[in-house]
C-alpha cells in the first residue's frame, strides 16, 4: 500500500508536535543560564544562578532527603521486586489474577495511592516523616521493578537453571552464578526506572512525609518556592534534575532493550 | 553378566490424569551406547529426565551402581544431561561453560584447566575456548553442550535429542563422531530421539517406548528384523503390510492368496502379515510368497528405486527397493505390471 499522506506534510506535523514536545522545555534550560534571571529579557549568559543553588541550605537539604529517599526505596523495590518477578513466573499457574495485584500501583491514579497511604499510616498511628516516603515510594516502584524484570523473563531460558544444577550446583549457586547475571540488565534497568520515578514523585511523598521541615523532598521543596513564583534558580534546579532524569532513563532504556510492557 | 551399571524396576510417573511412564523395567550395562526410541509423548524424555534427577518417580526404583538413586537430587547424581536446547550459560565463555561443572566438585584451578584444555581439544574448539555461545554455530554449541556433561566424567551420560538442531549432513558426521567420544571415553550413553535411524545407527541397543510402556529392547539388528509388535514393524524403518485372517492354519490376504509366515496367527485370528521391501524380489524363485501389481510410482533415490506396486493384496501400495544395478538390468516404468517374490521367513505375523 502507498502512503496516503503527503511525505511533507507528516514532516511538518511530526516536527510541530516535537516542537509543542520540546519548546518550554528548551526555555527552561535557556533561563537558567539568563545573568537577569527574568523571564522576560536576555541580558547574558550566566551560571550565576547554578551558584546560588547551591548556597540555598533549604535545597540542598531537599535534595539530600530526595536522594536518601531515592536510593533507599530503590534498592528495595530492586530486591522485592525481583523476587517477586522470578517467583510470579515460577508459579504461572495463578499468573493472570497476580500480575493483575502486583501491577494495580502502576495505574491507580497517584491521588488516590497517596490518600489511601496517607489513610493507612494514620490509622496505624504511624508518626509520618521520610521513612513513611520511602515506604510509599517502595509500593509504587516495586510495581514498576517487577514489570520490568518479568519482561525479560518471559525469554529466559529455564533450561540453563537446569542445567547449572544438573552440573552440579546447589540452587543458591545457580541463582548467584547463573540467573542473577543474565537477569541483571533487566534488575539494573528496574532499579535505573525506579529511581528517576522517586526522583521527581510530588503528589504522594506531599501527602506521606508529615509535617516539619525535615522530610522535605526536592519536588516538596520546589512547590513550596513557586507559589512566591519561578525563580532563577528553580529553572537551574529543574534543568539538573530534567538531565538526571533523562541521562538514566536512557541508560535503563539501552539495558533493557526489551523495553517496558505496554511499550 | 555382571551387574548392569542402570537398573530401572517398574517405574511409574503421573502428570494428573495421565500415566507417562507406565511400569518400565530396564538395564543398561556398563559402557553401553543406549537409545530410548519413541514418538513425542512415548514418555522417552520423562523417563531420561527421571535418570537426570529432574522428575521423581511415582513409584519403582533407579538403580545407579547398586544403589536406589530414584530421589536423589540432580547435583548429586553421578549423571549428566546434555539438554536438547544445548542450555548452554549465554554470560560465559566456552571454557567457563564447560569449567562449571568441574568448579562445582571444588577441583583445583590448575587441575580444572587440565581438563577443560583436554576436552576442548576432543571436540576440536580449543581456538574458540573464548567465545560466547552467540558466537557459535549450531554445531559448535552441540559439541559444547556435549563436553560440558562430558568433562565431569559421569558414570551415565543422558542426550536428550542431541541432534535434532542439526541439518542432515552434519547429523550423520555427528553420529558418528558421538559414537567415537563414546568408545574413548568409556563412559555409558543413553541417548533419547525419535529418529529410528539414528538409534539404529548408533546405539547397541535400542528401547522402543509408547504410551509410557517399553515395547521392545535388544540390538538394532533384533529390532528391526524381529520386531514384536506390529507398531514396532511399523516405526523401526519400512514395512509392508498385508491384512489378513488365520483361516486352517494359513494366513489368507484380502484378495484370497495365501501368504506364508515365518510365525503363525491363532486360529480365525486377524491380524497382519509383515515384510520389509529390501525382502521383496522380482526374481521368481526368490520364496513361498508372491503378489503381481501395477506399477503406480517411481522414485529415484540414487541409492535405490523405490516402485510402488498397487495391489489386491493391501490396501496401501507395495513398497519395493531396487538397487540401481537390478534397476538397470530390468527397466520398470509407471503401468507396468510386475510380480514380487519372497521368502516365508521374512515374513512376520502381527495380531490385531
Amino acid at each position: 500500500m502507498r502512503s496516503i499522506a503527503n511525505p511533507r506534510l507528516m514532516l511538518m506535523i511530526l516536527s510541530a508536535v516535537f516542537a509543542f514536545l520540546y519548546i518550554p522545555i528548551s526555555v527552561l534550560f535557556a533561563l537558567s543560564f539568563n545573568e537577569g534571571g527574568l523571564p522576560t529579557a536576555w541580558t547574558g549568559f550566566s551560571v550565576k544562578w547554578y551558584g546560588e543553588l547551591f548556597r540555598n541550605a533549604d535545597i540542598m537539604g531537599a535534595a539530600l532527603n530526595t536522594l536518601i529517599v531515592a536510593v533507599i526505596s530503590t534498592i528495595l523495590a530492586t530486591i522485592l521486586g525481583t523476587l517477586l518477578a522470578v517467583g510470579v513466573e515460577i508459579r504461572r499457574r495463578n499468573g493472570r489474577f497476580l500480575e493483575t495485584i502486583i501491577f494495580a500501583p502502576m495505574i491507580i491514579p497517584d491521588i488516590v495511592l497517596a490518600i489511601a497511604l496517607l489513610s493507612f499510616f494514620s490509622l496505624l498511628n504511624v508518626t509520618m516523616g521520610l521513612h513513611t516516603v520511602i515506604l510509599s515510594h517502595v509500593v509504587f516502584n516495586l510495581a514498576f521493578v517487577c514489570s520490568v524484570v518479568r519482561a525479560r523473563l518471559k525469554t529466559f531460558d529455564w533450561s540453563i537453571v537446569e542445567a547449572s544444577t544438573d552440573l552440579g550446583a546447589p540452587m543458591a549457586i545457580t541463582l548467584w552464578r547463573v540467573v542473577l547475571p543474565v537477569m541483571l540488565p533487566a534488575v539494573i534497568a528496574g532499579a535505573l526506572l525506579a529511581f528517576t520515578l522517586s526522583l521527581d514523585e510530588f503528589i504522594i511523598a506531599f501527602f506521606t512525609a508529615g509535617a516539619g521541615r525535615d522530610s522535605i523532598t526536592l519536588p516538596m521543596q520546589i512547590f513550596a518556592m513557586i507559589r512566591f513564583g519561578v525563580t532563577p534558580e528553580i529553572n537551574a534546579l529543574a534543568a539538573i534534575v530534567m538531565t538526571v532524569s533523562v541521562v538514566i532513563l536512557a541508560l535503563s532504556q539501552r539495558l533493557n532493550r526489551g523495553g517496558l510492557p505496554g511499550q | 553378566m555382571t551387574q548392569p551399571l542402570l537398573t530401572i524396576r517398574n517405574a511409574q510417573k503421573r502428570f494428573g490424569n495421565v500415566k507417562a511412564i507406565d511400569g518400565i523395567d530396564l538395564d543398561v550395562q556398563e559402557n553401553e551406547f543406549f537409545a530410548l526410541l519413541g514418538a513425542s509423548g512415548s514418555g522417552k524424555t520423562t523417563l531420561l529426565r527421571m535418570l537426570a534427577g529432574f522428575e521423581m518417580p511415582d513409584g519403582g526404583e533407579i538403580i545407579l551402581d547398586g544403589k536406589d538413586v530414584s530421589q536423589v537430587p540432580p547435583n548429586h547424581r553421578p549423571v549428566n544431561l546434555m539438554f536438547q536446547s544445548y542450555a548452554l550459560f549465554p554470560h560465559m565463555s566456552v571454557a567457563q561453560n564447560i569449567a562449571y561443572g568441574l568448579e562445582m566438585e571444588k577441583l583445583p584451578k590448575a587441575q580444572i584447566k587440565s581438563r577443560v584444555d583436554d576436552i576442548l581439544d576432543v571436540i576440536q574448539l580449543g581456538q574458540l575456548a573464548r567465545r560466547k555461545p552467540d558466537q557459535l554455530s549450531g554445531g559448535q554449541r552441540q559439541r559444547v553442550a556435549l563436553a560440558r556433561a562430558l568433562v565431569k566424567r559421569p558414570r551415565l551420560l543422558l542426550l536428550d535429542e542431541p541432534l535434532g538442531a542439526l541439518d542432515k549432513k552434519l547429523r550423520g558426521d555427528m553420529q558418528l563422531e558421538l559414537k567415537r567420544i563414546q568408545h574413548e571415553f568409556g563412559i555409558t550413553f543413553i541417548i533419547v530421539t525419535h529418529d529410528q535411524e539414528e538409534a539404529l545407527v548408533m546405539a547397541d541397543r535400542v528401547a522402543i517406548l509408547k504410551d509410557g510402556k517399553l515395547l521392545q529392547s535388544g540390538t538394532p539388528h533384533e529390532i528391526y528384523e524381529h520386531p514384536q509388535s506390529r507398531f514396532a514393524a511399523d516405526f523401526i524403518g519400512v514395512m509392508n503390510f498385508f491384512p489378513v485372517r488365520e483361516q486352517g492354519g494359513k494366513l489368507v490376504a484380502k484378495d484370497g492368496s495365501v501368504i506364508a509366515a515365518a510365525k503363525k496367527l491363532e486360529a480365525g485370528q486377524e491380524g497382519v502379515a509383515a515384510v520389509r521391501p529390501e525382502r521383496l524380489h522380482l526374481n521368481g524363485d526368490a520364496g513361498e510368497n508372491s503378489v503381481t501389481g501395477t506399477v503406480s510410482d517411481i522414485a529415484y533415490h540414487g541409492l535405490d528405486l523405490q516402485v510402488h506396486l498397487k495391489t489386491a493384496a493391501a490396501p496401501e501400495p507395495v513398497l519395493i527397493r531396487l538397487t540401481a544395478d537390478i534397476a538397470e538390468a530390468r527397466p520398470i516404468s509407471v503401468g507396468d505390471t510386475v510380480t514380487v517374490n519372497w521368502a516365508a521367513r521374512d515374513t512376520r505375523a502381527f495380531a490385531h
